[in-house]
């Protein structure tokens, strides 16, 4: 007895649930496209370059984490879900700056004919 | 219309026959989608390293760039998320005759985002950007073109769900049927892509007139015939004759799906601003 009426409150309590879902859905749908605008009129603000590359990242990364949690249900999902695809994240993340910090433009612009021939006499005067 | 009548009865977020209580397809693609961002986290730093690199005689980038077209298909692909969620969602009540509608509007949001990415590639192509004349343009077609590639995979999985969805229930021959239904597909969108950039085409060169509507009729009336006769035949293939085996049992299939798609999404919301808005600055 006490059985069947825990299942039938499950039921109840999912299918509850599972409604609220599209609410929340076209709800995330709007927050995006209106995030996406915001994006897109921040390159016309005449700010500081800093400010709007870090507002601009921040905003991504709103829009990366409220689709992967709602739209791909890693909020709802068992946690092990979670960290598995963080691990592949942070490695990317890692991988990105790791990248970024050794092959930065200046260092790893191709020599100019001077430069060629600036470290020519370096090395023979060696 | 589904023999899996008992909806609401499935816990759709844990499995308690696996080890770790997780559906062993979802954890495959959780997976899969992990190492995929390592996959695109090399590429996303290809570009950001070579981006600046002067060649000579390079197209300047601005210039080239359609933030507006840009705009629109981030618009697309998100949209296009959101109906990948409901079909998810409405799988997971076992309304097939729904998850069938959204799985469509996914498709077709699929193919105009691919169709805009075409367009924008003839586009550059013509105005100097190639994969070959600059170290920005290898970098660029490297990584939108893989997002592309990845896109495009999503569409054709999205359609043989879709085709799947038409499975008897009674366990008739269904395979050529399956078949013809994917070739029907094959050709109207090959059909509809063609059609709809010849369009473009024609009002850039000849603006909304009637010489543009007989220019576009003349240049593409075979992709416009293909295209409408496509689409009856979608139709056709589509209408509803017997009990078919697909509902909230295979919630899994097409959720493991969406998180395919929905990964797609992500990819572009951080190519659209490292690779697009951030050269605006």
């Amino acid at each position: 007895m006490s059985a069947t009426t825990h299942s039938s409150v499950d039921a109840s309590g999912h299918g509850q649930h599972e409604s609220s879902k599209f609410h929340i859905f076209v709800q995330l749908a709007m927050i995006l496209a209106v995030i996406t605008g915001v994006e897109i009129v921040l390159i016309y603000i005449p700010l500081a370059k800093w400010l709007i590359v870090t507002s601009l990242i921040t905003l991504s990364l709103v829009k990366f984490m409220l689709v992967i949690f709602i739209f791909m249900h890693l909020k709802w999902d068992k946690l092990f879900c979670t960290i598995l695809f963080f691990i592949g994240l942070v490695l990317a993340g890692g991988t990105v700056a790791a990248l970024l910090a050794l092959f930065i433009v200046k260092d790893s612009k191709p020599l100019t004919s001077e430069d060629a021939a600036a470290i020519d006499y370096v090395v023979r005067s060696v | 219309m589904s023999n899996h009548a008992a909806a609401g009865a499935i816990d759709h977020h844990h499995d308690h026959t696996t080890a770790t209580g997780i559906p062993n397809k979802k954890l495959f693609m959780w997976a899969f989608l992990a190492s995929d961002c390592m996959f695109f986290g090399a590429l996303i730093s290809m570009h950001l390293i070579y981006r600046l690199h002067e060649t000579p005689n390079a197209p300047d980038v601005l210039s080239i760039f359609s933030l507006e077209l840009t705009s629109f298909s981030t618009f697309i692909l998100l949209m296009s998320s959101l109906l990948m969620a409901l079909a998810v969602n409405t799988c997971q009540k076992g309304h097939v005759g729904a998850t069938r509608k959204m799985l469509i509007g996914t498709i077709i949001f699929g193919l105009i985002f691919l169709a805009c990415q075409v367009y924008e590639f003839k586009h550059f192509v013509q105005l100097g950007l190639t994969l070959n004349s600059s170290m920005f343009g290898s970098t660029f077609y490297t990584l939108t073109g893989t997002h592309g590639v990845h896109v495009a995979i999503g569409v054709l999985w999205l359609v043989l769900m879709y085709i799947r969805t038409f499975k008897p229930a009674d366990g008739s021959p269904w395979i050529l049927k399956a078949f013809i239904h994917l070739l029907v597909f094959a050709v109207v969108t090959v059909a509809s892509i063609k059609a709809i950039l010849g369009a473009v085409h024609a009002i850039q060169e000849h603006g909304a007139t009637a010489q543009m509507i007989s220019t576009f009729v003349q240049h593409d009336l075979l992709a416009i015939i293909a295209t409408a006769v496509g689409m009856a035949g979608l139709v056709f293939l589509a209408r509803e004759s017997k009990a078919v085996e697909f509902g909230e049992a295979n919630a899994v299939d097409v959720e493991s799906m969406g998180l395919y798609w929905h990964f797609v999404d992500i990819v572009w919301i951080v190519i659209f601003t490292v690779v697009y808005l951030l050269e605006y600055l």
